[in-house]
């Protein structure tokens, strides 16, 4: 009888005893002795995918995985350089006159059933992608290109007469002529997205929608998709008969898809797999994981802000004393965690065009003296306000340690988590009345401030914050046709200056500008990059001798 | 009984008209854009576009109808968001996994837990009773998050000797089934525990020890058969709940079955997959119970008279 | 809400005989205090619900106070169960959000306990035709998914507070205790006091209330304290899920959810909600064996 009591606590205990122990476990294992840069003889890369790729068409495709499974096993024209400029890859060369792109094709693209890769696939497949039909998500990607908006939304009955006005020709095999709406300086850039990849026309036509399965899929890049199981593993294998295979070192890249974080750092300190894909690892856990040798950090293209709802918080000066309270370093430091950089305005560091751009009015570190000069300037503050964030892990923390921020201005913040998809409808625009202040993030598509700066434009479908300003608007219609960089960098830098400028509305405060924290093991760290817009390219990771 | 088995049979068409009707409701309700993943706006041209393909631009009752035509020819459609699949292919790859993990389970909990409950019962209060039902339900006590984390740090990461996640040999399936296993082994002991000694001190029990049949066979023939009614009756709903119930244990081991996938498509608002699974785990549900009901009137033949 | 209250709450279902039961009750009173492992559980139980309650008023930390500075502290005389990443006091947090917990936790069973016993002894008792009906609406309510009934609770009521989480704990969870009274509710009917009560013309209320009801109560005991861990663990699979409290206030659940990805840098985040958890339900169950043991005279004599 009397044993109740003691048992009680004793599991209480060993509960108690196994998570210290969890706790004290030791950090990083084994170490290699750092690359003597020496290749390996076994040149498997094992890693670990942090989703199940939702479709690998390259039309159909829209998230970060998919896309990095396909820019390995499929060429595009362009790759992305080091200095992010275009670089050639299956397009040798490219002219540009005005509106007019022409592409100059490589001869020695090959399909991996032994087509030659041609300027016709290319037709094909952009002319597919904005086939209404087909319904692809990222159509729009393409509406830079003449007639391409048109052909999208046309009707069954002028679907074919419109086709044909899409302002992307084959002129012969190898040279592809694009036609644009304006002058868009990014579109050659533009080219190393996903959207803009070439299907395999007989391939796609004899498979319908299953033509993306391992036993179907005829592809054209580095490696070639010889497993893909769903929700489980994706396999790669060296494609021997690609136009520089001799420069690619990896035979085979095992992939596992572990969704979940914490487990995926688990994987990886088990020796399981050698490189995680830059998902991002859990926030808790950063401080430790910083500290392990295969911690590896990269600079993102990507802005984490909040936006207030105009209606709800009229006064600007209101808006730039809460702008001021927020201590973006303190959030890096002591919540987020992963060596972001504190944002300062809406186009991040690293943008071509970034120091001419830049206003350096907001501040690093909380300025309370200058905010609360502000709030006492605005006319009847509000001082009760709801603050919305979407459940996804990190953000919940963040909104905490804003709120706290905001509580030294004497403004009272209720939090309020929703689900994803019912948050985003929520946001509108127009955002719902209930809405004062939500958190969003933007992660760059191309390699262009117009891609930051257009959000908030007055009929732009992600300005949440009901600014809208015909000024602004005006900035950007002319931005969009100006093709020298450095008068398009001036007007950038004014429409910069009318979001987070001194004289700015701030429609947004940003919070920072990401970046991407991975794990690598030390034999591959030295050849496993990440781009600035989350690409990764496995036909340059050679695996060193330990 | 044949009459009231064909009776029940029937039934489940109406049921499942039911449910894909409330499911269909329930979703049409929740507010969300399957076509927005992310936070990029979606050009009403292209979500034009996505409507028409998916007939999500048809009325609700042509919509309706067209779903119930698909489920009874087998088609349960296209998912909204993983282009390149069907509901069929999701269900004929992931589901087999997800049946197996939960048969699994639910094969460590009545290892575990009827034998827990039985050996409490027999002597109450002892410190074997005590023993095996804080042994049962420390585990089932742990948030299933922390107890897979824990799990996959020790074993896996610590002693190396499981692998973390994943289902491919065996060796991977032992932490994910047992944490899934932990709930329903819980649920058995205690359940198998209070109806066994409730079972014990029932006059016919006393009247067969009276009458000098020796205690084990008593045990064996009258209390434990009875003693088991419950755990039948429960274990029908456990099953739905370890099947569906799975998404943490798939999330965290990488088990590539349909409890992951049911929820992400809830938050997704992929219609069809969403429809297309819970008509399947509904049938699955009903027919467990269908089988269950028969069975009790077996086991206690007091309650068929009930029924037919 | 104490253990007496519960077993004031059960005796109340039973309204049939009021002078019979009242003496019944102090005996299963008596019963329960004589079995020490079961009053060491209650005597547990209302500590945690003291602590609960009185922890967040005489405590000099304010549970809100964000100092990054102070983050992470282990375990100290000013801060017992130390600081989380905001520094802020977990003892005070910890209590706070037992108040929550066991909150939804109580309001939830209930909640599922009522609804279930109604659903279930109507179709039990009537039997028949509605009995076939509601059991079969009852299968088509089985097969829904869980998910989408705590999601659509939370976009009707907006966001999620209090009493969303207990209408979208309970509002998927009394299919089981439905189908278990109704099954007691069966077999019992048949028994021969049963057939006699009703031989002599006793009213159908009164056989249900003095006869089945209060001999389903053995099952009942052990499903309220079956639900009311599941319904804690539940919020914490929905905080898993990210659809847990609003912060800054916080449930058991979501602290240990919080704490999971730091589980090996800072332990004491998630082992502190984690054994609260733990403990709770351990305990619920103790008592549940206790009640069971003292409420049902014929297992006293084992």
């Amino acid at each position: 009888m009397r044993l109740r009591v003691p048992l009680l606590s004793a599991a209480a205990l060993l509960v108690a005893v196994a998570l210290v122990a969890a706790g004290c476990g030791g950090g990083g294992d084994k170490k290699g002795a750092g690359g003597d840069g020496k290749q390996a003889a076994q040149q498997v890369l094992r890693m670990a995918w942090g989703a199940e790729p939702p479709s690998l068409d390259p039309g159909l495709a829209t998230d970060t995985t998919s896309s990095n499974v396909l820019l390995n096993i499929m060429d595009p024209l362009v790759r992305l350089g080091d200095d992010q400029q275009p670089v050639p890859a299956l397009a040798e060369s490219w002219d540009v006159d005005g509106k007019v792109v022409t592409f100059h094709l490589r001869d020695d693209g090959r399909w991996t059933n032994g087509d030659p890769v041609t300027a016709h696939d290319f037709e094909y497949s952009w002319k597919r992608t904005l086939d209404p039909k087909l319904a692809a998500d990222y159509a729009y990607q393409l509406y830079g290109i003449v007639g391409a908006q048109a052909y999208n939304e046309a009707k069954p009955a002028q679907a074919a007469a419109l086709r044909d006005k899409v302002g992307v020709k084959a002129l012969d095999d190898r040279t592809l002529q694009v036609t644009l709406t304006s002058a868009q300086p990014w579109f050659v850039q533009q080219m190393a997205h996903h959207s803009f990849l070439a299907v395999h026309r007989p391939t796609v036509e004899k498979h319908g929608a299953k033509w993306t399965e391992p036993g179907n899929i005829v592809t054209n890049g580095a490696f070639k998709l010889a497993g893909w199981k769903h929700d489980a593993s994706i396999t790669l294998v060296k494609n021997a008969d690609w136009r520089n295979a001799d420069e690619v070192a990896l035979d085979r890249v095992e992939g596992r898809i572990i969704v979940d974080g914490t487990t995926r750092v688990q994987a990886f300190e088990a020796g399981e797999v050698d490189a995680l894909d830059g998902g991002g690892l859990p926030p808790a856990d950063m401080a430790r994981l910083k500290q392990l040798p295969e911690y590896e950090k990269y600079p993102a293209l990507g802005t984490y802000y909040y936006g207030f709802n105009l209606k709800n918080i009229p006064d600007v000066n209101q808006r730039r004393a809460m702008a001021f309270a927020i201590d973006r370093r303190s959030i890096i430091d002591n919540v987020a965690q992963a060596d972001q950089i504190p944002a300062t305005g809406m186009v991040p560091q690293g943008m071509p065009g970034f120091d001419v751009i830049k206003q350096d009015f907001l501040p690093v570190r909380a300025d309370l003296d200058k905010a609360r000069e502000f709030m006492d300037r605005a006319k009847s503050p509000k001082r009760k306000i709801t603050l919305f964030y979407n459940d996804s892990p990190g953000h919940k923390e963040i909104a905490v340690a804003v709120q706290g921020m905001w509580k030294e201005l004497g403004i009272d913040v209720t939090i309020k988590a929703q689900e994803w998809a019912q948050y985003l409808q929520f946001l509108g625009p127009p955002p719902s009345d209930a809405v004062y202040v939500y958190r969003l993030g933007w992660i760059g598509d191309y390699v262009d401030p117009m891609n930051f700066l257009e959000l908030w434009t007055s009929k732009s479908g992600n300005n949440n914050s009901r600014f809208a300003s015909p000024a602004y608007d005006r900035l950007i219609e002319q931005a969009r046709s100006t093709a020298d960089d450095d008068a398009r960098y001036e007007l950038y830098r004014q429409a910069e200056a009318m979001l987070t400028g001194p004289q700015g509305e701030l429609p947004i405060t940003p919070i920072y500008w990401y970046t991407y924290t991975n794990l690598e093991r030390e034999s591959v760290k030295d050849t496993f990059h990440i781009n600035l817009l989350d690409q990764f390219d496995l036909s340059k990771v050679v695996i060193e001798e330990a | 009984m044949a009459a009231y088995i064909i009776r029940r049979v029937v039934w489940t068409v109406p049921v499942v008209l039911l449910v894909i009707f409330m499911t269909f409701t329930l979703m049409k309700q929740i507010e969300g854009n399957p076509f927005r993943k992310t936070e990029r706006a979606v050009p009403a041209a292209v979500q034009a576009n996505l409507e028409r393909k998916f007939n999500l631009d048809r009325p609700w009752y042509v919509q309706y109808a067209n779903y119930v035509r698909g489920v009874a020819t087998g088609d349960l459609g296209p998912s909204l968001v993983l282009r390149d699949r069907t509901v069929n292919d999701i269900v004929e790859e992931q589901f087999p996994r997800s049946i197996e993990l939960g048969l699994l389970a639910f094969g460590w909990a009545v290892l575990l837990g009827v034998p827990a409950g039985v050996l409490a019962a027999l002597k109450p209060n002892s410190r074997f009773d005590y023993g095996s039902m804080l042994f049962s339900n420390v585990g089932f006590a742990l948030p299933n998050f922390l107890v897979a984390t824990l799990l996959i740090y020790f074993v896996s990461v610590k002693w190396g000797v499981l692998p973390t996640s994943g289902w491919t040999t065996w060796q991977h399936k032992i932490l994910p089934s047992f944490t899934l296993g932990l709930v329903p082994m819980a649920y058995f002991a205690r359940l198998v525990r209070g109806t066994m000694l409730e079972t014990l001190q029932q006059d016919y029990v006393r009247t067969a020890r009276a009458k000098g049949l020796r205690r084990r066979r008593v045990v064996g023939v009258h209390v434990l058969r009875n003693s088991l009614i419950p755990v039948v009756t429960a274990a029908a709903p456990l099953l739905g709940y370890i099947i569906t119930g799975s998404f943490i244990v798939e999330n965290i081991f990488a088990v590539p079955g349909i409890g992951r996938y049911y929820v992400t498509a809830v938050s997704a608002r992929d219609y069809s997959v969403v429809m297309g699974l819970t008509v399947l785990l509904s049938i699955i549900v009903i027919v467990a119970n269908l089988v269950v009901d028969i069975l009790y009137g077996i086991l206690d033949p007091r309650t068929r008279e009930a029924r037919t | 809400m104490s253990v007496t209250e519960i077993a004031g709450r059960l005796a109340g279902v039973d309204a049939g005989a009021p002078i019979r039961q009242s003496s019944l009750w102090q005996d299963a009173w008596r019963r329960y205090l004589r079995n020490r492992g079961a009053v060491a559980a209650g005597v547990v139980f209302l500590l945690i619900l003291a602590w609960c309650v009185v922890a967040p008023i005489v405590s000099p930390h304010d549970p809100n106070r964000i100092a990054f500075s102070d983050a992470y502290q282990g375990p100290s005389w000013s801060h017992p169960f130390g600081t989380d990443q905001f520094g802020r006091d977990l003892f005070t947090r910890a209590a706070l959000g037992g108040r929550i917990s066991i909150g939804i936790g109580f309001g939830a069973t209930l909640a599922i306990l009522g609804v279930g016993v109604v659903y279930g002894a109507i179709s039990g008792f009537v039997g028949g035709k509605l009995d076939n009906a509601l059991m079969r609406f009852l299968d088509a309510l089985y097969g829904l998914p869980y998910l989408p009934f705590a999601i659509l609770a939370l976009a009707i009521i907006g966001t999620v507070n209090f009493w969303t989480m207990v209408v979208a704990l309970s509002i998927a969870s009394w299919f089981i205790t439905a189908r278990v009274v109704r099954g007691q509710i069966i077999t019992l009917k048949e028994n021969d006091y049963v057939r006699a009560a009703r031989a002599v013309g006793v009213r159908w209320y009164a056989v249900l209330g003095r006869h089945l009801l209060p001999n389903t109560l053995g099952v009942l005991v052990i499903t309220i304290f079956l639900e009311l861990p599941g319904v804690i663990l539940g919020e914490a699979f929905l905080s898993f899920l990210g659809l847990g409290i609003n912060p800054p206030d916080a449930s058991w659940g979501s602290m240990a959810q919080d704490g999971r990805d730091a589980y090996r840098a800072h332990p004491h985040i998630i082992v502190i909600p984690s054994l609260a958890i733990a403990t709770l339900v351990l305990c619920a169950n103790f008592i549940a064996d206790g009640l069971r043991d003292a409420l049902d005279p014929r297992t006293k004599e084992t």
